[in-house]
């Protein structure tokens, strides 16, 4: 600083003498002009003084400027000019003028000292400007005068340029020490800051030397406060003794350290050019996107595009004249502009060329529009340049209308002249996107500040080149698997689909979504994530409940929040809940019912019969309170989950839950592999009126027979709350946690305390009896069997686990924790798949039994499969007639068997005989409602599902032995004809007047009329008695006369 | 692409198989469990063809299971960047299309679907060319290369491309139907 000083002082030296001629010349050859000349002199003089921005140098630009920055000041000032001008002419011209020009330097210096870029041109345009004045100088002055000046200004140049090639060291030693002048802080009126600067550079003018200040600045974005330049409090004091507006109480010393803040002009790094994007920074439009169109650098200002927020209505309000309420409570969405709207509520639109651009305008009410976007023109200084960071929303609103769709993404690569540094890392891959190297691709070796050394691809290149990171992308291909690692969908991972210069495209691992990412903020990775999967305790995919007692599944989480699809199952709800906000994850084994009241278990697998997603098929995710969220891989929405009642839905293939518990470890996997899902266990058919029966053993064997106990309604039999009714909470060892209904309270009592409640119609509660059962004889209406029963159980009960067959003991007594389970064994046994239907016929249904036909096939089989039936596996077997599989693998387990006679009577068939036990309950009213599976009849219409797909319409032509049907396809039976498992048949029902055929009941097999349906009754006119019955609408079925 | 190759797997098995079926009870034990399964080294395995052999059998204590080392051939298949496979069209959407090849799902994005054919609504949503002469649609048959896949444990999901030369519609049901 000193030393530039001094410079300047040599300069100014110089300089007056040069001032002096120029006035001179100016005087002689534009005497008229001079008083404008003087005044230009003194404005550009002032301009400088107040104005941090160097380059506005000519009058122009003055002019401009002072109608920049508006308001009364610039007036007021610029009448205090011509005042001080016309009072300057006569008298002070020349050392007005030198002042001036003093003054003008050492703000140079000044400019120089913090920008020395800046402020070259105007040396230059000086020293053009004093050129011919040098020539006329050569004449009078002598050699030795023009040799010391030229030899200084040389010098200066020098000086310069050497500025300008200045490292940071070297700028280091200008910055401000203790040893030069001062800045104070001054405070002043508001809005009359360069005002009061003026004042205090005419008083320099008027005064000289005499005042000791060296300088004043009045920043523009500084309100109330000027600076002054002294050595001294006391010379600024001095200075500013009698100006107004100007507070001499507070003057404050600006620290060493932030004298170079106080001039250090705005990062002016980029320059804007046409094609840019920014953000505007005030006025209605603060915070939108903005395209550049063109720009004014000499009069810093800029034509921009913009989506325009103008509200039309208050427009044409406004035209007609009318009161418009002065504060706009809103700002107008930003939408396009409609001229033909405009139109309509007669607002006058002007066509209009553009002189410079040549295109039409519409033009309303000073404003420019088309194509619907608003052409604004503003100065440079209110646009924000750094950090725009647009989204792909806005871009792609900018890029509806079209016409230079193209252009618009190519302009993305300005958006990365100024992106953050250091997001170049070594390993990346990188294309050169400008310059001669362009699409050359390499890898990322080394980065500096600005420079990024890379490994180009290509050979006969040299080994590393050294590139300006603004010519870089980062660079992926079709196919790369990435982490998006900001922006909004920061985390997220997946598989690039397409690139697009900048933009990469990915399709998301755990939404299957489509994500528009710039390369920036994509890294190469091989991890699978969905992004962040989990926050806190919480995971993706957790059903959790809310603060407000809702619950719902998370299906994506982002950074700060879950998206949680809620367990409301009318129609998908999202909610993007925190962290917070959550109350626990729900992590229990809950069990629901499907329509058919079929125990359904997590990862069973369940078709949707209603409501939006009707017809789609997954496996359970989760249940609560009979809500079901369904996963299904090719739901897009909220990330696969769908959101059902239980009721709205029906098991497909067998339970998985007791699968799950076998101890192997894939069973579930490779079930979900098999597309058409197989019935898991012949003891568990897939469907209807079986269900339930198998049901019972299925809860049985699968050792699961806890957990379908819990929540069962059962009645508290003997002990001290001998009587109460209640639900079992919890099942452990041999005693039950009741929740009584009466007292509110849970009590625990032992198991066999408790018997299931007739009442209700739970699965559950057959194994609690069979539980019982085996100790207690405590249904009457069984006790016929018993005898049976007893002997075996006796000896059975303990030992067999040991010695016997160990799937005796499952099949029959739930609660004996065995668990290999059988059916899971068997699943892998070819031979055994086929028997699940078989299983069907012979199924509890009493219409079976009493039927003529298919159900026969137990009585048919005499002690010989009960043989078989040494083996648990009888329940299926053994009525199916068919070759237990298992008969050679139990070893030793037949002799103690053998007595048929005590399987015979615990086997379904036994069932019939005693009605009113649960068993048959279940079955009879709701379970009925799809018992129809053993229950068909050749010549009736049905409905043939085949997991996989759509449901076809079929006629029963024969139904096999082992319970599957031959179906003709077609309404009326002339196609194709397949064979189908009985849990794939469904009947069609009837409607008034069909003919029907009559499927259980005393009249099976009777063919009728349909002659009215009342609820779930069906009026009938039988054939051939031609009676009228009233029979329930679920046995009969439509008959198709071949 | 297929393979055969011969994997070993430790099974076990519950006692109350021992006896003279043993063995087939392995077997389809092993079938069960294996088949149909995915691992991201091999792909996924479609079918046992045959066991190589069967090693001695380790009691376990407690439990009375028994562990079989057993060999067996079997033929995988597995999806390689840049192969091209024949799939069947299972879901279409604006994004692009899924298709399966097996139980390999492969996603082809729009950006990867030829610019000429268009997306369009409706009841059978399908990807069109400006003549109507190659839709895409549910059930279509596809040519595509696979330009990337990602492997999990239980699955291998795939994107491919139906941008290049023969690759596209091989058979259209809508047109034969």
């Amino acid at each position: 600083m000193p030393r530039r000083r001094d410079e300047y002082e040599d300069d100014e030296l110089e300089q007056d003498e040069e001032e002096e001629y120029d006035a001179v010349d100016e005087e002689d050859e534009e005497a008229d002009d001079y008083d404008d000349g003087g005044k230009t002199k003194r404005k550009r003089g002032r301009s400088e003084f107040i104005d941090d921005y160097a380059e506005e140098e000519d009058e122009e630009e003055d002019d401009d400027d002072d109608e920049d920055y508006g308001g009364g000041g610039a007036g007021s000032r610029g009448g205090g000019a011509k005042r001080h001008r016309k009072a300057a002419s006569g008298f002070f011209d020349e050392e007005a003028q030198v002042d001036t020009d003093d003054e003008e330097e050492d703000e140079d210096g000044d400019d120089d000292f913090i920008d020395p870029g800046a402020d070259i041109p105007d040396e230059d345009d000086r020293r053009i400007h004093r050129r011919p004045l040098l020539s006329r100088e050569d004449e009078q002055e002598d050699v030795e005068e023009i040799e010391r000046r030229i030899q200084e200004r040389y010098a200066k140049s020098l000086n310069v340029e050497y500025d300008e090639e200045a490292t940071d060291v070297e700028q280091q030693a200008l910055l401000p020490s203790i040893r030069d002048p001062k800045l104070w802080m001054v405070k002043c009126a508001i809005g009359r800051e360069r005002e009061v600067a003026v004042c205090l550079l005419q008083k320099c003018i008027d005064k000289g030397p005499e005042l000791q200040i060296r300088s004043v600045v009045a920043l523009d974005h500084l309100k109330n406060y000027i600076y002054i330049e002294a050595d001294k409090e006391a010379h600024v004091r001095e200075a500013i003794k009698g100006l107004r507006n100007i507070y001499p109480s507070k003057i404050m010393l600006v620290p060493i350290k932030e004298m170079t803040d106080v001039l250090s002009v705005e990062s002016k790094a980029i320059d804007i050019s046409r094609d840019t994007w920014v953000r505007m920074k005030i006025g209605t439009y603060k915070g939108d996107l903005a395209k550049v169109v063109d720009v004014d650098n000499v009069r810093l200002r800029a034509t921009v595009k913009l989506i325009p927020r103008i509200d039309l209505q208050a427009l044409a309000n406004k035209l007609e004249g009318r009161e418009v309420p002065k504060k706009k409570a809103y700002v107008p969405p930003a939408r396009f502009m409609n001229i033909d709207e405009a139109r309509e509520l007669n607002i006058r639109v002007e066509r209009r060329r553009d002189p410079s651009s040549g295109d039409y305008f519409e033009k309303i009410e000073g404003m420019m529009f088309k194509d619907g976007f608003l052409y604004k023109n503003v100065s440079l200084k209110s646009l924000r340049t750094l950090n725009v960071q647009p989204t792909f929303d806005e871009l792609e609103k900018f890029r509806k209308t079209g016409e230079n769709g193209d252009g618009d993404t190519s302009n993305l690569s300005t958006l990365f002249a100024n992106r953050k540094k250091g997001h170049f890392m070594k390993g990346d891959r990188v294309i050169v996107v400008k310059g001669d190297l362009r699409n050359l691709k390499g890898l990322v070796e080394k980065v500096e500040e600005d420079t990024v050394h890379i490994k180009p691809n290509e050979k006969g290149l040299p080994k590393t080149l050294a590139i300006n990171d603004k010519e870089l992308c980062k660079y992926f291909e079709p196919g790369n698997h990435v982490k998006v690692v900001s922006g909004a969908t920061e985390g997220a991972t997946g598989m690039v689909v397409s690139v697009e210069v900048h933009v990469v495209n990915l399709v998301s691992d755990t939404t299957k979504e489509l994500i528009r990412v710039f390369a920036d903020n994509v890294v190469e990775s091989s991890e699978v994530t969905s992004g962040v999967t989990r926050i806190g305790d919480y995971e993706l995919h957790d059903l959790v409940l809310l603060d407000d007692n809702s619950f719902g599944v998370i299906i994506r989480v982002e950074s700060e929040a879950f998206q949680v699809l809620k367990g409301v199952p009318e129609r998908p709800d999202v909610a993007l809940v925190r962290l917070r906000e959550i109350k626990y994850k729900i992590d229990k084994k809950i069990f629901a019912k499907d329509r058919y009241k079929n125990t359904l278990s997590v990862k069973d697998v369940v078709k949707i019969l209603e409501g939006p997603c009707r017809g789609k098929q997954g496996p359970v995710e989760h249940i609560f309170k009979g809500i079901l969220f369904i996963y299904d891989r090719h739901h897009l929405e909220h990330a696969g989950f769908i959101c059902v009642k239980s009721e709205c839905c029906m098991m497909v293939g067998g339970s998985r839950a007791n699968g799950d518990r076998n101890g192997n470890t894939t069973p579930s996997r490779f079930a979900h592999l098999r597309t058409p899902p197989r019935p898991q266990s012949p003891m568990r058919p897939p469907r209807g009126g079986p269900m339930n029966f198998g049901g019972r053993h299925g809860g049985g064997r699968g050792g699961r027979g806890h957990d379908s106990l819990i929540g069962a309604a059962v009645k508290i039999r003997l002990g001290h709350y001998k009587g109460c009714k209640g639900r079992v909470v919890d099942v452990k060892g041999t005693t039950v946690r009741v929740e009584l209904e009466s007292q509110m309270k849970v009590v625990a009592v032992d198991r066999s305390y408790i018997s299931d409640n007739a009442n209700v119609t739970t699965p559950s509660r057959e194994p609690s009896r069979y539980g019982m059962g085996s100790e207690t004889p405590m249904h009457p209406s069984r006790t016929p069997m018993h005898p049976f029963m007893t002997p075996m159980r006796d000896s059975g009960a303990p030992s067999l686990d040991g010695m016997r067959t160990p799937m005796r003991d499952r099949a029959w007594n739930p609660y004996t924790p065995m668990s290999p389970a059988r059916d899971n064994w068997e699943d892998g046994n070819p031979g055994s798949w086929g028997t699940s239907p078989q299983y069907q016929p012979g199924s509890p249904s009493r219409r079976a039994y009493e039927a003529p036909t298919p159900g026969s096939g137990w009585t048919s089989t005499p002690s010989s499969s009960y043989n078989d039936a040494g083996t648990p596996r009888d329940s299926s077997s053994a009525y199916a007639n068919a070759p237990s599989p298992y008969l050679p693998s139990t070893p030793g387990g037949q002799p103690p068997m053998t007595p048929s006679s005590a399987y015979l009577p615990g086997t379904p068939g036994g069932q019939p005989m005693t009605p009113g036990s649960g068993g048959l309950d279940m079955m009879s009213p709701v379970g009925g409602a799809d018992n129809e599976g053993p229950w068909f009849l050749p010549d009736i219409l049905v409905n043939v599902r085949r997991s996989g797909e759509d449901s076809s319409k079929g006629v029963i032509r024969e139904i096999l032995p082992d319970g599957s049907c031959k179906i003709a396809l077609g309404s009326s039976g002339n196609g194709e004809i397949i064979t189908s498992l009985a849990s794939e048949i469904e009947v069609v029902a009837p409607r008034k007047a069909d003919k029907i055929k009559i499927m259980g009941g005393q009249y099976r097999g009777s063919t009728g009329k349909l002659i009215g349906i009342d609820g779930t009754d069906g009026i009938v006119k039988v054939d051939d008695t031609l009676d009228v019955k009233i029979l329930d609408m679920v046995i009969l079925a439509k008959l198709v006369q071949t | 692409m297929f393979f055969h190759i011969v994997l070993e797997r430790n099974m076990q098995l519950h006692p109350r198989h021992f006896g003279r079926d043993m063995k087939d009870k392995l077997v389809s034990k092993l079938m069960k469990d294996v088949e149909g399964t995915c691992s991201g080294r091999h792909g996924f395995i479609v079918a046992i063809t045959g066991v190589e052999s069967i090693g001695k059998g380790l009691i376990r204590d407690g439990t009375g299971f028994v562990t079989f080392p057993v060999k067996y051939q079997c033929v995988v298949f597995r999806p390689f960047k840049g192969e091209i496979l024949e799939a069947v069209v299972t879901m279409v959407n604006k994004m692009g299309f899924f298709a399966e090849a097996g139980p390999v799902q492969i996603f082809v994005s729009n950006h990867l679907i030829p610019d000429d054919m268009e997306f369009q609504t409706g009841d059978m949503p399908n990807y069109t060319t400006s003549d109507g002469s190659v839709r895409i649609q549910k059930e279509s048959e596809v040519r595509l290369k696979i330009i990337g896949t990602r492997v999990d444990a239980t699955e291998i999901f795939c994107i491919g491309t139906i941008k290049d030369d023969f690759l596209g519609v091989i058979s259209d049901p809508g047109s034969t139907s």
